[in-house]
């Protein structure tokens, strides 16, 4: 099963949701959670930054551009191939859907 | 010792079903309806659970339907901050009814089947239920909440998972479960018309690897070994009093489905204690946190931060002793007692699999012999 393709537009699959801000603990740093069948995945920086852009509206192709112009000098080619992996192994797990 | 939060309740809010299967999980003393605990009760549990960190609430039974209640039991997880999820057999579940628990919040369903074939699946449940949960499963597929299908297998129906998981994926389901059954209660009791083959086991494990292939980004499969064929124990519960807390129809708080058959654990009821209490304090989920408890060769064996000596209930029920290593553990010195059933469950004289394509009667004046049915308290 590949990557997502450009125009797709990932999501969180059915059923899987971000736990409410005022259900998490504040903490110092800051973290948010995705609640699944049978688990939770607690997330922070890049792996943060990366789902709270999977809203369903953007596609693929933005959230990389987005993406590449927050990490400036990473390489761009890098960034896609980490961040398609990322939501593939997600989509495996039907935590994510695109 | 730091103790940690724990991450899930089991709300086991009822033991009344309307099935009888015969691998029931649940204690052969049933709790009777008129000992379950409120609709006000469970709110100040998910209140509790909430509060102490809790991230999902599993409904379970019994069949948690039974409740008529049960839409305000999931708002109030919701309300909570819990992740939602019913554990059915759909029977009582209408489509108004289910339109009503997603608009509480209901997050998850988990539907299980006895089998693909209808007549096969309704004398295993000792139920006709089979055709409902199929119409269910189209309705769930309307809604927007994950849907997971739980298939259990055993000596009865393994021969066709093939067919079981091709049946399974016309529903449509994120995920599927594969469970083997586990020998507690009822199940236990029917070990021998249930336990499979080796031969059965390894052609069954070929066949779930090649549909994870095929399935794999449309329906998950989860899919364990069975513990007594495989080298080391089961990580019951994730550790006794380590993420789950199991709250029974009766109040009475719980560190595994089982626990009340040890003796000498007194069990904490959450209609005098708080939930806090419980999970730190109380003797029964201390009585085997952490590794101060293990005997050899748990002690000092390096799978002990994987399986946590396995299953304290599974110890009592098979070795006697809920402080023994679990005897499903190839290392226990009781091991034996495994192998023995396993040598049984194999020999040529052992229970036979049922005939391809028996009816429903056939199949019941054979059940007669073969096993006992759950029954379910008033």
């Amino acid at each position: 099963m590949p990557p997502p393709e450009d125009s797709a537009k990932p999501r969180l699959a059915t059923g899987c949701r971000w736990r409410s801000e005022k259900e998490s603990k504040a903490s110092s740093k800051p973290e948010r959670v995705i609640l699944y069948p049978e688990g939770a995945l607690r997330l922070r920086d890049t792996g943060l930054l990366i789902l709270e852009h999977c809203d369903g509206n953007r596609t693929f192709g933005e959230i990389i551009a987005e993406l590449e112009a927050k990490f400036g000098d990473a390489d761009p080619e890098k960034i896609r191939t980490d961040i398609g992996q990322f939501l593939e192994q997600l989509r495996q797990r039907r935590i994510v859907d695109y | 010792m730091m103790i940690p939060n724990p991450l899930a309740l089991i709300a086991e809010i009822t033991h009344r079903c309307p099935l009888h299967c015969v691998y029931c999980s649940n204690p052969l003393e049933l709790a009777g309806a008129s000992s379950e605990l409120s609709t006000t009760e469970w709110a100040d549990i998910f209140e509790q659970a909430g509060k102490l960190g809790m991230l999902h609430a599993h409904f379970t039974g019994g069949e948690p339907l039974a409740r008529p209640d049960l839409t305000e039991l999931v708002a109030a997880a919701r309300d909570a901050g819990l992740y939602t999820n019913l554990i059915t057999s759909g029977i009582g579940l209408a489509e108004t009814r289910l339109r009503a628990l997603v608009d509480a919040g209901l997050d998850h369903i988990q539907v299980s089947f006895q089998d693909s074939r209808e007549d096969a699946a309704n004398w295993i449940a000792g139920a006709k239920a089979h055709a409902h949960k199929i119409e269910l499963s189209r309705l769930i597929g309307q809604q927007k909440l994950a849907f997971t299908v739980n298939l259990v297998v055993h000596r009865q129906n393994i021969d066709h998972i093939e067919e079981m998981m091709a049946f399974i994926e016309q529903l449509e389901p994120e995920r599927m479960e594969i469970a083997h059954t586990q020998y507690y209660g009822w199940a236990l009791q029917n070990r021998a018309a249930l336990l499979p083959t080796r031969a059965q086991l390894e052609k069954a494990a070929e066949a779930v690897a090649a549909a994870e292939k095929r399935l794999a980004g449309r329906i998950r499969i989860d899919s364990v070994v069975p513990d007594y064929y495989a080298r080391f124990p089961k990580a019951c519960m994730g550790g006794w009093g380590r993420r789950l807390m199991l709250i029974n129809p009766a109040g009475k708080a719980l560190p595994c489905h089982a626990a009340e058959v040890i003796p000498g654990l007194e069990f904490e009821n959450i209609r005098r204690q708080t939930l806090e209490f419980i999970w730190k304090e109380s003797s029964s989920f201390r009585r085997f946190r952490g590794e101060e408890w293990m005997p050899e060769p748990c002690r000092s064996c390096d799978q002990r931060s994987e399986d946590f000596g396995g299953c304290r209930c599974q110890a009592l029920l098979l070795a006697g002793n809920a402080a023994a290593t679990d005897p499903a553990c190839s290392l226990a010195p009781a091991h034996q007692i495994v192998e023995a059933a396993l040598a049984e469950a194999n020999s040529s004289t052992a229970v036979s699999q049922p005939v391809a394509g028996a009816s429903f009667v056939q199949l019941q004046q054979r059940a007669a012999s073969l096993w006992s049915y759950r029954t379910t308290p008033e």
